[in-house]
């Protein structure tokens, strides 16, 4: 009987808030153009779209939670073993557990932030869309495209995967005694949001590419998911080829290793110059200038797979 | 015979999957060649440690790359799927147990696996073992043919246990429509305690101790001592046993749970 009740509310918002989105969506048609006004509104959509979905992964609090002490444990797991060999081998390339922290704990919180924020440019997940055609449908509502990728998904559960890497950053700050300035503490930001960036660009362009194949995810897998397994140890452990692929031709390592040296004041072993570790932000920003780019390429050349 | 024909099936369902087994392939070995530099870096030039050499180290690291298909370390909800869709009903009703069923099913993915991704990640490591490998270090083989033996011998208990476990952790479908959650937690944990991130033989003896009290530690580990000689004569022996008598535990645990969990099944029609 309760549960019955329950039901109908349930049904019942859901029709209500369904109108409300459409609502939201439909609005600019009836409104004169004004840049300020459209911005306000964009965003607007995209709180209302996210907010439908975090409502909606919170509607199961068992499972919610559930799910978010296993993605902070997962992450906690992997990170307690490699943090159990510091007590037999000390260092790891010259950097002590705490140092090694730093860098992780950055890493893992930009990375998870980006794969909570842009879920909807996840390629399995976009490629779904394209593959069964409901790609089109997004196609013909009238609010922009980008948007309404960005608002598709939303993985709440990642949120115990982001309290891991402030977990482990806030232990290597306790390890580490780091010689703050204020420079230092400007930069720190940029750090994460350079990261970020960077990993979303390969996250967008990774959606890209499935217009055309769908076959190619795992290859991207290995530059996205292989590219934060790299970011999270010093990078001049690599072998020389491996560094080399990932400095010059997808740059991973520019957005946490470098600058990580310079937060840390650590001598650079790979010998590059020392405003590289300067260079992050500006990179991780420029990637994703240049994968909104490409996004909009793909998005003129999209043939519906017509099912 | 019947079981027999299943694990064809499920053999040959597959390996049509050729395409995305040799992708999985390889970012397999990406991730293996990234642990070779972090075990080298940790080594940072000593000729041993834990009693494990260098190229032992490496050669672990293939080892454990190679055993992500067969055991399935990273996931497994096919049974939980089966039960929350309702095709359990379906499998009920087949002439063997739901367990017997599963067990050759997972027995065919596993042989797959391990053609498909085990031995190819063993012959890639072998063919680059000059780059990855500091020079004039060998991969390690079994010493003879007694403990190519008991590889093998423990490699198909582990894959037991594995399976064990991983049945007992989908039979949570029965009480919870959260099941996959809780089987993700035990993925996890199984990470740490089987020695799939590093053998359990770097960890401080109190961890080495608290991870041998659980059956994880009898999987990747257990292989991993066995294959690189790290125990030798009555120790391998008791190693198997040890192994052994889990297999037969998680599978009987799996026998009772399932009985209790198909007691209070509804499935309802439509």
């Amino acid at each position: 009987m309760r549960q019955g009740r329950a039901w109908r509310r349930g049904i019942a918002s859901c029709v209500g808030r369904g109108e409300a989105i459409a609502e939201a969506i439909a609005s600019p048609l009836r409104r004169a153009h004004h840049p300020v006004a459209d911005l306000r509104h964009h965003l607007g959509l995209l709180v209302r779209l996210v907010g439908a979905q975090v409502r909606s992964q919170l509607q199961y609090r068992v499972s919610f939670t559930m799910d978010f002490v296993s993605s902070f444990l997962m992450f906690g797991f992997e990170f307690g073993a490699l943090a159990a060999l510091f007590v037999r081998f000390e260092t790891l390339g010259g950097w002590t557990l705490g140092e090694v922290a730093f860098m992780g704990g950055l890493t893992a919180v930009s990375f998870k932030t980006m794969d909570m924020l842009f879920s909807g440019f996840d390629p399995p997940a976009f490629g779904e869309h394209v593959r069964k055609g409901t790609f089109d449908a997004i196609l013909l509502r009238p609010a922009p495209l980008t948007l309404q990728v960005l608002g598709s998904r939303f993985v709440l559960m990642r949120v115990g995967a982001i309290a891991e890497g402030v977990a482990v950053f806030a232990l290597a700050l306790w390890l580490v005694d780091v010689h703050w300035t204020a420079a230092k503490l400007a930069f720190l930001p940029l750090v994460v949001i350079g990261q970020l960036a960077f990993f979303a660009a390969l996250f967008v362009i990774g959606s890209t590419v499935t217009f055309w194949t769908v076959d190619s995810i795992e290859a991207m897998n290995i530059l996205t998911y292989g590219g934060h397994e790299l970011n999270q140890y010093p990078a001049h452990i690599y072998p020389l080829g491996l560094r080399r692929f990932f400095t010059y031709v997808v740059p991973t390592l520019f957005l946490a290793y470098y600058p990580t040296l310079y937060l840390l004041d650590k001598p650079d072993p790979t010998g590059m110059p020392s405003w590289v570790r300067f260079v992050g932000p500006v990179i991780g920003l420029g990637a994703f200038a240049g994968a909104m780019a490409i996004w909009h390429i793909g998005i003129r050349h999209y043939r519906s797979t017509g099912t | 015979m019947l079981l027999y024909a299943i694990a064809r099936q499920s053999f040959r369902r597959h390996l049509t999957y050729r395409a995305a087994a040799a992708a999985g392939l390889l970012t397999n070995f990406f991730f293996g060649i990234v642990r070779v530099a972090v075990l080298t870096a940790l080594y940072d030039g000593r000729p041993e440690a834990a009693g494990i050499t260098l190229p032992a180290a490496i050669t672990f690291t293939a080892l454990s790359q190679a055993v992500i298909g067969p055991l399935a370390a990273f996931s497994w909800f096919d049974v939980m799927r089966s039960v929350h869709s309702g095709e359990i009903a379906g499998d009920l009703l087949r002439p063997m147990g739901y367990l017997t069923y599963w067990l050759a099913h997972d027995f065919g993915r596993a042989l797959t696996q391990f053609l498909l991704r085990g031995v190819p990640m063993l012959i890639g490591y072998v063919l680059l073992f000059p780059w990855i490998a500091p020079a004039g270090t060998h991969f390690v083989w079994p010493q003879g043919g007694a403990m190519w033996a008991a590889t093998g011998v423990c490699a198909v208990l582990a894959w037991l246990i594995s399976f064990g476990w991983r049945f007992l952790s989908n039979l949570s479908a029965f009480w919870s429509p959260d099941a996959r959650g809780i089987i993700r937690f035990v993925f996890s944990l199984s990470w740490f305690a089987s020695g799939f991130l590093f053998p359990l033989r770097y960890f401080p003896d109190w961890l080495q101790r608290l991870c041998a009290l659980t059956p994880f530690a009898y999987t990747v580990n257990a292989i991993t001592e066995v294959y690189l000689g790290l125990q030798q004569g009555g120790d391998v022996v008791r190693l198997l046993a040890i192994q052994a008598a889990w297999a037969a535990a998680l599978l009987a645990a799996g026998a009772l749970v399932l009985r209790a969990g198909v007691r209070r099944l509804v499935i309802l029609g439509g």
